[in-house]
Parts: structure tokens; C-alpha cells; sequence
């Protein structure tokens, strides 16, 4: 029943943006009432999920949510309310009716397949899901059609469809080894049987599939040195499906990864195996992530590069143990919120300046110091400044690296922090201060939009000040699912 | 009877991997638009053998969605897309022609350098060919990223689905049909809104060279 | 004595049949292009005709140019004898290397483009240049063909290539002699001068390979070479056909075997020249810069070929 309410609200919203036409702002409305039962229905999840049980429904337990996937549910659900309150149509009003419709249609079938993704336990089933992410949210980087939003969304349609058969071809070998052991089932698909069997499977096979899943999903997800269509991608769609883009369809990307880690992990593969190949894409994407930072020009690419630059430090949490996995855990919720938040407001900004040069925004801090002050302090979270979460959870892997014995790495780590931290903070000061380029209007427009986006920003301290309870439990849940 | 299944997946997929050879070789589009039909069909046949050989009637249905959606519906949308841009073709790849093919053949060896465990592993008699699957998977990834037409890429991309398909058929005799239905949506659903682009790119960049879609550098 | 004049029997029946094959492949493509054609037997009265000429021999050309076409049938006829056409078990089986056989075949290459060179001509020269690229670029390839039929039937003695194909017919269809085939029939047309690398019939100066480096020739010198290029392209059809599908090469020396090899010999050699021929209808000639990448597509299936025979051993 629970399922019903986290994946029924956003078909139901598709639907009716389709049947409905042309576009109402009542369609707009209705989304984001529906898109807030979806996230009632994963904290329902997630109360399940601490009190022990695992919900399941669907023939064959095809749907199942333990600790990981209550997780993912709960930031996916919640982005996607947040894209649905402040998307084109209802808080963002740059577009005109058959844009806002589009958006409508596609954004909640994106956030459709990837909530059916980290709920379905059926690993083919969550290929055949991350796979549709790519289609379904193609279609709405070039919402305004332009050159640079052509060249993007053809970049990530293609990369990602090439890596996203990778994954496949990865999923078909595992299952192969894994239909001479259990037999030729739909259920020999599924995910808690596969972890069940691991021990059994053959280890070189499992490690090639596992290679091939990590570069397959690892493009989606924005791992170097897949990550060339992420930038364009991410900067070129339109802000809320930026937010949702990198908020949340890296962590679910990420998600697969860690589920097929949790299943290698098991297996008799030389030790250390899925760490390694994990730490050492994350430290890459960590080192090109920082680095481009410095050179960017463009604050919508700034924060693209942030995360992958965060996918590179999750990557290397999940590579640190039990204590990594908690900690890459909390950072990827951090990350979502923190980074959703903030491509909110660069298109904020983005729809007033009508540039995202960093060269063409002075005097932010002045013509809305709101919006402004709400950027500048989302910028600062994202590069990891307390008192926001992403300090606690970054904190929290560098003591992981500590206990893992891996001095080195997190030595390497910290100094690309510190070299992406510098890079912002010189963009960050430009645009705030200063005077307003000629022609801008002053003052701020649409207050009740900045009502979710700093409630976001508060959630974000609290979580810089402390990890509630049930949130611990819930990651010390997933730290068990991922390492045995 | 498990030999002559053995020789003939070997066969069909010997087949399927010169086809995508072909890619590399030919340039006119319509030449690669035949050469994926073909291989389609040929890889509509490796179902039916699985199907026939193994004893798995799913598969046939796997077989008939094959030819109804790869033999004859992305075909005919290809030779659309081909006659309206006629113009296009792969005159000159980033890589040519000769060398293309000498680095087709070693990434042919390398698949079956990777594959050696995964045919070790394996008590199937099509595990023989699982390596040809391998390699035209490395081939046509290959076909993608040395291409500079969008529909060529498009085209490497269909082959490289083919691939995969071919080694699920192989290595487990294909994956469970519900999934199977889901992968088959996903691969008409991705190739359509592909196609939107491709037209797309056409529109605004009045060309199918993507060498000419290099606004977005940092 | 029986071997010895099956060897003989052999012998005379390739060296026979070879303007014949030429005539049938010419007839069957003047059929396909609508065309009535000469009749098969054509090449017969040319030989004939070119054999009672007189022999015009440019002043400037040396004693190479006389002693080329001797060469050039000998190698070719020598390599003909030596390929199973008929039977297995002969006694020149002993010698009858897959190697020796290709390697014959390219002596005669050899100084055939010795002898377009040497009157000094520029049709000549020409022809000799691109002959030599051609050969040079084939070159891996056969060897590399070779040696995947090697790798599967451990031997490369022609004889014994067969016998192992005969004994496990399953080997026929292995990936490794499928590319071998492919790549050896890709090579066979360049050798031998077919489409898409050179065109047989046409003398336009500009795009001959062939046609030439044999511009010089006239009178017996002509005919001897014409010979042998009819004969290197029932070689090669006969190696296509007997290696890689070998059934009804006689291993016994039993006049029914015998009788049943012709027959099924023909069959292949008929076979063959219809798809040739085929294929020469179908396909234009390809421009010169690209006849290198047709080689290469012919290497890489020799290559995937002897990868497929190691691996799969």
C-alpha cells in the first residue's frame, strides 16, 4: 500500500499534465499536492524500515524497500516536490504553457522511473528503470531549443545510452553465472536472492560484470571519466531538472552501484576488489571535479562540477568500510538537498541576470538579497563549510579513512577539497558583491518560492548540528546492507 | 545434436560480428542501415536456435519481437531518417578506415581475453561464441565514439544493443521475458527520442556532424 | 603405379579445365548483365589462336621479359599439381604445403611484375606497382589464414587439412575457418585479379592492375600467362572448395571415389564461379586508395580467425 502512495502520485501527475491541455496552473497545483503524498509515503517507508520490517509488494516481491532504498526514496521524493513546487509552471514562470506541460510530463515520469528504480528488487527491472531516467529526462534539457541545449542533450543521450548498456551487459553476465545456480526464473533476477548466492557465484565472472556495471551506471552518475556529458547536461537543462538531475539521478545511479556492491562484496572475489576499482574512479572524478572548478566561468557548470567532484567523495566513502558507507550515505543525502537547493536558486538568479556567466553577475546580494544570501549560503554548503551538513558527513569520512588506514587517500582527498573550496569561494565573492550590471531590475519577486528552499537550507544546518535518531538508524541499517 | 548446436550459434554469431564489421568498413548510410537489419536477423536467429536447441519457448517470442522491432520497424525508420539526409555520410570518421579495422580486430582479441573466465565458467554449449558477442560489443562501442555523424552513432548504438542482447542469448539463454518486454521498451523508447534529436540536431545545426557541436566547452 | 597416375590424371584435368573455368565465369556474368556472351569454351580458341601467333618482343626488353612467362606457368602449374584437387593420399601430398602452394603462386606474382617492368614501359611499370601493393598488403593476410588452418588441423600440409575436416565435419563450421574462408576468398579476388579489386575485362589504362603488366605480351609469351592465370584462379577455387568444405575428395584411390571426387569438384568450382560472378555484377570497382582497407577488412577476419581457432582449441 505504501508503494501505491510513493509511485501512484507522480503517473498520476504525468497523466493529468497529459490529458489536460493546454496547461493550467490547477495541473501545477495538483502535482505538487500529489508530489507531497509521495514524500509522506516514503517517511511512512522509512518508519517501516526502523521499526525492522521490510516492506514488500508486487508479484514475486517485485517491489521492496529496505534501509538503501527507503533512503534514495525519501531524497527522490523530496527533490521531486521540490522541482514540482518551484518547476516551470507553477514557481518558476519563464516558460510558456506547452513548455510548462512538457515539463509536467516528463519531469514526473522521470521522477516515476527513478522512485521505481530504488524500490524495485528485481535488478533487471532497475536497469530497465535507470535506463528510462535517461529518455525521460533527455527530452527536457533542450526546453528551450537552442544550439548549446541541443549539443548537451545529445551528448547525454548518447554517453548515457552507450553506459547504460554497459550496465546491462554487466547485469548479463552476473545473471548468467547466476541462472546455472538458481535456475532460469524471473525471481533469478532479483536482488536478495543474488546477495543470498554470492558466496556461491564464480569470482572472475562476477568481477567482469562488476567492472562493467561500475562503468555503466558510473557514467550515469557522473564518475570520471565518464562524466564528459555532465556538465553540458546539467548547466543546460532547465533549473528545476538540473536540481533533480544532480540531486538526486547521480545518488540513484550511485544506488545501483551500491547494490551491486553489496552483492560483490559477498562473493569470493579477491579482496578488496569492488573497493579498489570504487576508490580509485572516486578519487579521479574527486581530482577533475576540484580542479575544474578553478576554470569554470559559468555558475551553472560550477555547480555541475561540484558534483561530480561530491560523486567522486562518495564513491571513496563507499570504498572506506562500514564507517564509509555511513558516512558516503549521509553525504549523498547531504548532497541532495544541498545541491538541489541551489541549482533552485541559480535559476532564480539565471531568470533575473539572463546570463549564467559568473562575469555577467555582480551585486547579486543587492538586487535580491534573499535569493542571494539563500546562494551564497547553498554555495557554502555544498563546499562543505559548517555548521551545514556536508561538513558533518565529509568530517565523517575523513575519520572512516582514519580507521580504514588509508592516510594517504584521505590526505589526497582533503587537498582536492581544499583546491575545489578555494575555486568556489573566488567565483562566490564576485557575484555577490559589487554593482549590479545596468538593466537588471532590483528587488525580490515570487517570496513564498523561498519558503521551501530555505527550509531546505535550515534542514541542512540541522543536519550540520546533529544526525536525528532515526536518520542514524537508517544509515546504520544501509552500512550493514552494504558491508557484510 | 549439442555439437551442431554449438557449431551453429557459432556460425549465426561469426555472422552477426561481420556485420558489424561492416560499419567500420562501408560509408554510405543505407550500408549500414542493410548491415543492422541483417544482423538483426541474423540475431533473431540465434533466438530461435536457443529456443529450438535449448528448449526455451519464451525465446521464440523473444525471436518475433526481434524481427517485428529490429528487422522491420527501426529499419524503416532509419531509411527515412537516411533518405531525408542523404547527404550525410561518414566521409571522413576520426579515425580512418584501415586503422578502424586493425583496432576492430584487437578489441575482438581483448574480448576474448576477458571472456576467457566467463567461457570457463560456462556449461552451455553456445559458450563458445561468447566471446564473438563480447567482441562486437567492444566493436560497435568503438563504432560510437570514433563516428562523427550523429546517425552513424545512432546506428553503433542499435549494433551495440545487438551485442548485448546476443550475449544475454548466449551466455544464459536469455534473460527472463518480463525483463526481456521492459529492455525491448526501453531500447524503442530510447532509439524514437534519439531520432527526435538526430532531426533536431539537423534543424538548429544544419548538419549531422557532430564535430560541429562544440559550443559547451568549460 | 596407381598413385602416380591418379597424379597425372590430376594434373592434366586442372591444367584442362582452367580456360574453361575463365570461360564459364566470363559466360555466367555476360548472362547476368543480360547480356548472350561468349561461349564457355572461348578461352580454348584463344589459347590456340595466341599459340600460333608470332611473338613481338619490345627492343628494349631483356632476357627477363623472355624468361617470365616460362616462369610464371611452371610456378603456377607446380602449385596446381600440388593442391588436392581430387584426391588425398598422392604422393606429391608429401610436399603439398599450404605454404609451399602460396608461396609458388607469388613467385609467378613476382616476376610477372619483373617482366611489366623491365621493357621500360609506363603501362608496365604501373601495373607492376600497384600489383606489388596489392600483394604486399594480401600477404598477412594469407599467412595469417594460414596459420588459423594450421592451428585447427596441426598440420599445414593440404592433405592433411583435409583429412582432419573430413574427420570432423563440426571443424567446418568453426568460427576460425569461417573468418579463414571469408578472408581467403576476400584475397583470392585480389590475386587473382577480380572485382572490386581489378577489373578482368577492361584495358582503361587508368584503373588496370593486370591487364598491364601483360600489355608487352603477344604470340605463345601471352598465352602461357593467360594460361596460368586461368590456372591460379582454379587454384584458388579449388583450395576455397576442398579446404573449408572438403567432402568428396577421394581418400580412397577406387574409381567410384574417383568419379564422385570429379563430380563434386565441379560442383565447387561451379558453385564458386556463380558467386563470383555474382559478385562481379553487383560491385563496382573500388578506387584505388581504398583496395587497402578492402585488404584490411580481409586481415582482420584472418586475424579474428586464427584468435578464434587458438581460443577455442
Amino acid at each position: 500500500m505504501i508503494f501505491v502512495f510513493l509511485l501512484a502520485p507522480a503517473v498520476a501527475s504525468a497523466l493529468l499534465a497529459l490529458v489536460v491541455r493546454p496547461y493550467r496552473a490547477a495541473v501545477g497545483w495538483a502535482n505538487g499536492a500529489l508530489s507531497l503524498v509521495a514524500v509522506g509515503a516514503a517517511l511512512a517507508l522509512w518508519r517501516e524500515v526502523l521499526g525492522g520490517r521490510v516492506p514488500v509488494a508486487g508479484p514475486d516481491d517485485l517491489l521492496r524497500a529496505d534501509a538503501l532504498s527507503t533512503l534514495l526514496a525519501f531524497c527522490v521524493s523530496l527533490v521531486g516536490a521540490l522541482a514540482a513546487w518551484l518547476g516551470p509552471g507553477l514557481g518558476d514562470d519563464s516558460w510558456d504553457a506547452t513548455q510548462a506541460r512538457r515539463f509536467r510530463i516528463f519531469a514526473n515520469l522521470f521522477v516515476f522511473t527513478m522512485l521505481f528504480a530504488v524500490t524495485t528488487d528485481n535488478v533487471g527491472f532497475m536497469w530497465v528503470a535507470i535506463e528510462a531516467t535517461t529518455i525521460t529526462s533527455a527530452l527536457l534539457i533542450p526546453l528551450h531549443a537552442s544550439k548549446a541545449s541541443v549539443e548537451a542533450s545529445w551528448k547525454y543521450i548518447l554517453i548515457g545510452s552507450v553506459g547504460i548498456a554497459l550496465a546491462f551487459a554487466g547485469t548479463v553476465l552476473a545473471y548468467f553465472d547466476f541462472s546455472t545456480l538458481v535456475g532460469r526464473e524471473t525471481t533469478a533476477l532479483s536482488w536478495t536472492l543474488l546477495r543470498e548466492v554470492a558466496p556461491a557465484l564464480n569470482p572472475r565472472v562476477l568481477e567482469l560484470a562488476f567492472v562493467f556495471i561500475l562503468i555503466g551506471y558510473g557514467t550515469k552518475a557522473g564518475v570520471a571519466p565518464m562524466h564528459t556529458w555532465l556538465p553540458d547536461a546539467h548547466s543546460e537543462a532547465p533549473s528545476a531538472l538540473s536540481a533533480m538531475m544532480s540531486g538526486v539521478l547521480l545518488a540513484v545511479a550511485l544506488y545501483a552501484i551500491v547494490r551491486w556492491q553489496a552483492v560483490v562484496g559477498r562473493a569470493a572475489v579477491s579482496p578488496g576488489f569492488a573497493e579498489n576499482v570504487i576508490g580509485l574512479l572516486g578519487v579521479l572524478s574527486l581530482a577533475i571535479g576540484a580542479l575544474s572548478l578553478v576554470a569554470q566561468r559559468n555558475y551553472k557548470r560550477l555547480l555541475a562540477y561540484s558534483s561530480i567532484e561530491h560523486t567522486g567523495l562518495i564513491c571513496v566513502g563507499l570504498a572506506l568500510g562500514p564507517l564509509g558507507v555511513f558516512a558516503s550515505m549521509l553525504h549523498l543525502l547531504n548532497h541532495s538537498l544541498a545541491k538541489s537547493t541551489t541549482f533552485l536558486l541559480a535559476g532564480r538568479v539565471l531568470g533575473r541576470y539572463k546570463t549564467a556567466e559568473i562575469e555577467g553577475v555582480t551585486g547579486l546580494l543587492r538586487t535580491m538579497p534573499w535569493t542571494g544570501g539563500f546562494f551564497a549560503a547553498g554555495m557554502l554548503a555544498v563546499i562543505g563549510l559548517p555548521p551545514f551538513g556536508l561538513f558533518v558527513s565529509e568530517f565523517a569520512l575523513v575519520r572512516a579513512g582514519f580507521a580504514a588506514g588509508r592516510p594517504l587517500t584521505i590526505a589526497l582527498v582533503l587537498a582536492l577539497l581544499a583546491v575545489g573550496f578555494v575555486g568556489v569561494l573566488a567565483h562566490l565573492n564576485r557575484m555577490l558583491y559589487g554593482p549590479p550590471p545596468g538593466g537588471v531590475p532590483i528587488g525580490e519577486r515570487g517570496h513564498w518560492a523561498l519558503v521551501p528552499l530555505g527550509a531546505c537550507l535550515a534542514a541542512l544546518i540541522v543536519l550540520g548540528l546533529t544526525v536525528p535518531a532515526a536518520l542514524d538508524g537508517l544509515l546504520v541499517s544501509i552500512a550493514g546492507i552494504v558491508t557484510p | 545434436m549439442d555439437s551442431l548446436f554449438a557449431q551453429l550459434v557459432v556460425l549465426e554469431s561469426s555472422l552477426a560480428l561481420i556485420f558489424g564489421l561492416v560499419l567500420l568498413w562501408r560509408r554510405g548510410v543505407p550500408a549500414y542501415v542493410n548491415a543492422f537489419t541483417w544482423q538483426s536477423i541474423v540475431l533473431a536467429l540465434v533466438a530461435a536456435t536457443v529456443a529450438w536447441f535449448g528448449r526455451q519457448r519464451e525465446l521464440y517470442v523473444v525471436a518475433a519481437l526481434l524481427v517485428l522491432l529490429k528487422v522491420i520497424a527501426i529499419p524503416r525508420l532509419l531509411a527515412r531518417m537516411e533518405r531525408r539526409f542523404a547527404t550525410e555520410r561518414e566521409l571522413a570518421p576520426y579515425v580512418n578506415t584501415a586503422t578502424s579495422l586493425v583496432v576492430a580486430g584487437l578489441l575482438v582479441l581483448f574480448g576474448y581475453a576477458v571472456m576467457r573466465p566467463v567461457v570457463a565458467a560456462s556449461e552451455l554449449p553456445t559458450r563458445a561464441a561468447m566471446p564473438l558477442a563480447m567482441g562486437l560489443v567492444l566493436v560497435s562501442l568503438f563504432v560510437v565514439v570514433s563516428r562523427k555523424k550523429a546517425l552513424t552513432q545512432v546506428i553503433g548504438f542499435l549494433v551495440l544493443e545487438n551485442g548485448i542482447a546476443l550475449l544475454a542469448l548466449l551466455g544464459a539463454y536469455g534473460i527472463p521475458l518480463i525483463v526481456e518486454l521492459g529492455v525491448f521498451l526501453d531500447a524503442l523508447m530510447g532509439f524514437l527520442v534519439m531520432q527526435i534529436f538526430v532531426y533536431r540536431i539537423h534543424e538548429t545545426f544544419e548538419t549531422l556532424d557532430v564535430d560541429q557541436l562544440d559550443r559547451l566547452r568549460h | 603405379m596407381v598413385p602416380w597416375a591418379i597424379e597425372i590424371v590430376q594434373a592434366a584435368l586442372v591444367l584442362a579445365l582452367a580456360p574453361g573455368l575463365v570461360g564459364v565465369v566470363r559466360w555466367l556474368k555476360a548472362r547476368l548483365q543480360s547480356r548472350r556472351g561468349a561461349p564457355p569454351w572461348q578461352p580454348y580458341y584463344e589459347l590456340r589462336k595466341l599459340f600460333g601467333k608470332e611473338v613481338v618482343v619490345s627492343s628494349n626488353a631483356s632476357w627477363l621479359f623472355r624468361l617470365a612467362p616460362y616462369v610464371v606457368f611452371a610456378s603456377t602449374a607446380a602449385a596446381a599439381c600440388l593442391v588436392p584437387s581430387l584426391a588425398v593420399g598422392r604422393p606429391l601430398d608429401a610436399v603439398g604445403d599450404l605454404l609451399v602452394v602460396v608461396y609458388l603462386l607469388l613467385l609467378g606474382t613476382v616476376f610477372l611484375s619483373l617482366a611489366g617492368l623491365d621493357p621500360g614501359s609506363a603501362f608496365g611499370g604501373m601495373g607492376s606497382s600497384r600489383e606489388m601493393t596489392v600483394a604486399a598488403l594480401a600477404e598477412p593476410t594469407v599467412a595469417l589464414a594460414i596459420f588459423a588452418l594450421a592451428l585447427s588441423a596441426g598440420s599445414t600440409n593440404l592433405g592433411q587439412i583435409v583429412g582432419r575436416t573430413l574427420t570432423d565435419p563440426a571443424a567446418a563450421l568453426s568460427p576460425g575457418h569461417l573468418f579463414a574462408f571469408a578472408a581467403l576468398f576476400v584475397v583470392m579476388l585480389a590475386e587473382t585479379g577480380r572485382l572490386p579489386v581489378d577489373n578482368p575485362a577492361t584495358h582503361l589504362e587508368l584503373t588496370m592492375i593486370h591487364e598491364a603488366m601483360v600489355l608487352e605480351y603477344s604470340g605463345r609469351y601471352l598465352a602461357l600467362i593467360e594460361w596460368a592465370a586461368a590456372l591460379k584462379l582454379l587454384v584458388f577455387f579449388a583450395l576455397l572448395g576442398n579446404l573449408f568444405l572438403p567432402w568428396g575428395v577421394a581418400v580412397a584411390a577406387t574409381p567410384v571415389a574417383l568419379t564422385l571426387a570429379l563430380g563434386s569438384l565441379l560442383l565447387k568450382l561451379a558453385v564458386i564461379a556463380v558467386v563470383v560472378a555474382v559478385l562481379e555484377t553487383r560491385v563496382a570497382k573500388l578506387r584505388l586508395f581504398r583496395v587497402p582497407e578492402l585488404l584490411s577488412v580481409s586481415f582482420v577476419l584472418a586475424l579474428l580467425a586464427v584468435t578464434s581457432s587458438f581460443l577455442a582449441r
